[in-house]
């Protein structure tokens, strides 16, 4: 049993799902649904179609070069079965995971830094322009006013005081 | 080759079906129209063309059957006396003759109709011919009724015969009934006569092959023979006595030691001399059977000096036991040897054999030196060639296992696997994990590689890669995002309301519509000015100051006539009272009500018969990316 990658979005056909398509040139293609399979019959480049992993990774927004993902390749020979090797597989398979994860993780959220830049420059625009939806230009003017006023009237009297 | 034809004699049909057969052959593909007014030559050929048709099926067919059916002279003698024994060869021959005189007579029979339709002037009169000429060709094919199911008979046991080849290397097997015959040639070959503790099991002839010394051989079973004369003989002896006759074969007469088959041994040999002329020129072999019963050194005196007789006559007795199998190897081995050597005798002593003999030289190579150059032989040869002379018991197969666990049998191909230990046969091996295929990350380096990956990983978060990234924000920026959020907000509530107006019809500019203290208080409230105590100014003024709304003159109310309809309601109980008992059943019922409403209410239909969807294609369910998973509910 093996799971199997579509051709169309690279993603992963379990076995009893899908369908292939053998070509008379003896290349045979799996697609997971009948959505990638519409689409190939319809000879739409998987490299151009935003939603597919190969697009993704053709247009830097993935992480393509990198030793993590060296791990995981279609090997051709067979070996025989030795529970120490598989067992020491399966251990190697988990840490590889996790380190692949986290090093994709962090190739998008590098990609996307720039994106928080430039939120905040909108977020300043956004209060400059419009502040007056949510808080009048007298907003607490009048209470100033009549404070400043209060004091020039204190003062006043105080020198009209010392005056005397 | 005469066996070959047997399979192919065509099937031969009864009377009955002849003549339907034929009858509806010749409606359907001669023509079928014919009138009155047509041309006398016309008409005259039409029926004709029926009469000869009809005659030509019958003839072919009859012809077909005459030569498929073998003739005596045509085939083997041994062939020919089995199928005089079977069939009788008188009743066969007489049956065929009778096909044949009914062919003539048919011919016959539409040749005159033929010439007597010459003279036929109307179509009733040719029509009448017709009906005539088929007439009595049917009648003579239906007197051959008996003819055609004995020959139907004989075709179908003849092409059941077993294919035995007169004349490539056999054994044959004779002797009383219930010997062991059919159990020695179920051991030998792969036949699988039918074995049974009654006499005459086996009816007829039996073949069965198997191969010696890259050979292949024949070994025929017979029926058992009793001791009469031949005249006395029923058809299931004379089948065995025919084998006997014809086949050049080695023979082995097979005794029953033990005399479970219920005659002895003075009887056995009684029956070995009467047979004994049939086995002039035939290698003979006596075979001692059921000696796992009794062996010839358990016998009396008597019964042992019959063997001994024999075997100072120069015939070869063997003990053997088809039971436990031991001494069958044996038999077969001398049986087949001492064939060969008599068929190689009788080929030299033929005509044949000298051109061959001419044309052969054996080259022997000169010899160069005096070291003995031997013919080298591998060891594995040898042995080999010993356990095909010597069947070797076969290891045990799981077919065999299968048969002994019954029910309990599984198939675990696992247990042949070549593996460095032994105890990881029965491992499940696991082959998925969490969407990878394990067998991608088989790899005898994958140890040093994980390694090196660590010490990257190490390396990378030494450098900080891994930090998450919070920019310590100073308080103005996060009071910037806040108001930000807030505006935005706002934004989409003033679009929303305006969008809910939903206006038809000319639309009046913003300023026609009067703004209500009320309302604008609040709004400028909800802004940050402080709106308390604005009695005095100037635009709750101007209110006061406009014309205050006059109320409408209350209309008089006019006195409802009370007679009728108040007694009407006080004799009727209102509708929410009908029918119920006390108070807690009109608060059941209340409660009924309201329930039953309830997921109408809930979904704004009018009615309960109210089904309008209001909108077939809601924009949730057909907008946005259409990933893996339904868009039936989003």
């Amino acid at each position: 049993m093996r799971i199997e990658k579509c051709y169309f979005c690279s993603g992963p056909v379990y076995p009893g799902h899908g369908m292939m398509f053998v070509r008379n040139d003896c290349k045979s293609f799996r697609f997971c649904r009948s959505k990638c399979h519409k689409n190939f019959k319809k000879k739409r480049n998987p490299r151009k179609t935003r939603w597919t992993k190969a697009f993704r990774k053709a247009s830097g927004k993935e992480l393509t070069v990198d030793n993590a993902l060296e791990f995981e390749k279609r090997r051709n020979m067979p070996v025989k079965y030795n529970r120490a090797i598989w067992d020491k597989t399966v251990e190697a398979m988990k840490r590889v995971e996790e380190i692949k994860r986290k090093r994709q993780a962090r190739f998008i959220m590098n990609r996307l830094k720039k994106g928080i830049q430039l939120k905040k420059e909108e977020d300043i625009v956004e209060v400059k322009k419009n502040i007056h939806l949510i808080k009048a230009p007298h907003a607490g003017k009048a209470k100033q006013l009549e404070a400043k006023m209060v004091q020039k009237l204190q003062e006043d009297v105080d020198m009209a005081d010392e005056d005397l | 080759m005469s066996l070959y034809n047997f399979k192919k004699i065509m099937v031969v049909p009864t009377a009955k079906d002849f003549i339907d057969i034929t009858l509806s052959k010749t409606q359907r593909k001669t023509p079928t129209v014919v009138h009155k007014h047509y041309q006398i030559h016309r008409i005259r050929h039409f029926y004709m063309r029926k009469v000869k048709f009809t005659q030509q099926s019958y003839h072919d067919r009859l012809s077909q059957i005459l030569t498929d059916f073998p003739s005596f002279q045509d085939i083997h003698p041994f062939y020919a006396d089995l199928m005089n024994v079977l069939y009788d060869k008188d009743h066969y021959k007489l049956a065929l003759g009778q096909i044949n005189i009914a062919k003539n007579l048919i011919d016959n029979v539409a040749k005159d109709y033929v010439r007597l339709m010459k003279y036929g002037d109307s179509l009733y009169r040719c029509k009448q011919l017709k009906r005539a000429a088929l007439g009595r060709m049917c009648t003579i094919v239906k007197r051959q009724k008996s003819s055609l199911e004995y020959l139907e008979q004989v075709r179908q046991h003849l092409s059941r015969l077993p294919s035995i080849d007169p004349n490539t290397r056999t054994l044959l097997l004779c002797g009383y009934p219930n010997v062991g015959k059919s159990s020695f040639i179920n051991k030998v070959t792969r036949a699988d006569v039918d074995v049974q503790p009654y006499a005459f099991t086996t009816k007829s002839l039996f073949v069965g092959h198997m191969d010696y010394r890259y050979l292949r051989w024949q070994v025929v079973d017979t029926p058992g023979i009793l001791d009469h004369p031949l005249e006395n003989r029923n058809t299931i002896e004379m089948q065995a006595i025919t084998a006997l006759a014809h086949l050049r074969a080695a023979v082995l007469y097979v005794m029953d030691v033990s005399e479970q088959c219920g005659h002895n041994l003075q009887q056995q040999l009684d029956l070995f001399n009467s047979i004994r002329p049939l086995f002039a020129n035939k290698p003979l072999i006596i075979v001692a059977n059921k000696c796992d019963v009794k062996m010839i050194a358990e016998l009396s005196e008597e019964d042992q000096k019959i063997f001994s007789d024999l075997t100072a006559e120069g015939i070869i007795v063997i003990e053997t036991s088809t039971l436990t199998e031991e001494g069958v190897m044996k038999v077969k081995t001398e049986a087949c040897d001492r064939l060969l050597v008599h068929r190689v005798d009788n080929k030299m002593k033929g005509k044949k054999v000298h051109d061959v003999l001419n044309r052969l030289h054996l080259a022997m190579p000169a010899k160069r030196d005096e070291k003995d150059r031997p013919p080298f032989i591998p060891e594995g040869a040898l042995t080999r060639k010993k356990t095909m002379d010597v069947d070797a018991p076969k290891r045990k197969t799981e077919r065999d296992l299968e048969m002994e666990m019954g029910d309990d049998y599984i198939l675990d191909l696992q247990k042949y696997w070549d593996l460095m230990n032994e105890e990881e046969k029965t491992d499940i091996v696991p082959e998925v994990w969490e969407g990878h295929n394990i067998a991608d990350y088989i790899d005898p380096e994958i140890m040093k590689k994980l390694e090196l990956l660590e010490q990257e990983e190490e390396l990378k978060e030494k450098a900080g890669e891994y930090d998450s990234e919070e920019e310590s924000e100073d308080e103005e920026m996060q009071e910037i995002r806040v108001l930000a959020k807030q505006i935005r907000e706002k934004k989409q509530l003033l679009v929303a309301t305006s969008k809910e107006k939903d206006i038809h019809g000319p639309r009046m500019p913003r300023t026609t519509t009067k703004v209500e203290r009320a309302k604008l208080e609040k709004e400028m409230g909800g802004l940050g000015l402080d709106m308390t105590d604005k009695d005095d100014s100037h635009y709750a003024q101007n209110a006061r100051r406009s014309r205050s709304v006059t109320k409408k003159r209350k209309r008089d109310v006019s006195v409802v006539p009370t007679s009728k309809t108040r007694s009407q309601s006080a004799s009727r109980p209102p509708r929410d009272q009908s029918g119920l008992r006390d108070a807690t059943m009109v608060k059941k019922a209340k409660i009924m009500m309201k329930i039953g409403q309830r997921d109408m209410i809930r979904q704004g239909k009018k009615g309960e018969g109210d089904r309008h969807i209001y909108d077939l294609k809601p924009k949730h369910l057909f907008s946005g990316k259409r990933t893996n998973g339904t868009n039936d509910r989003r």
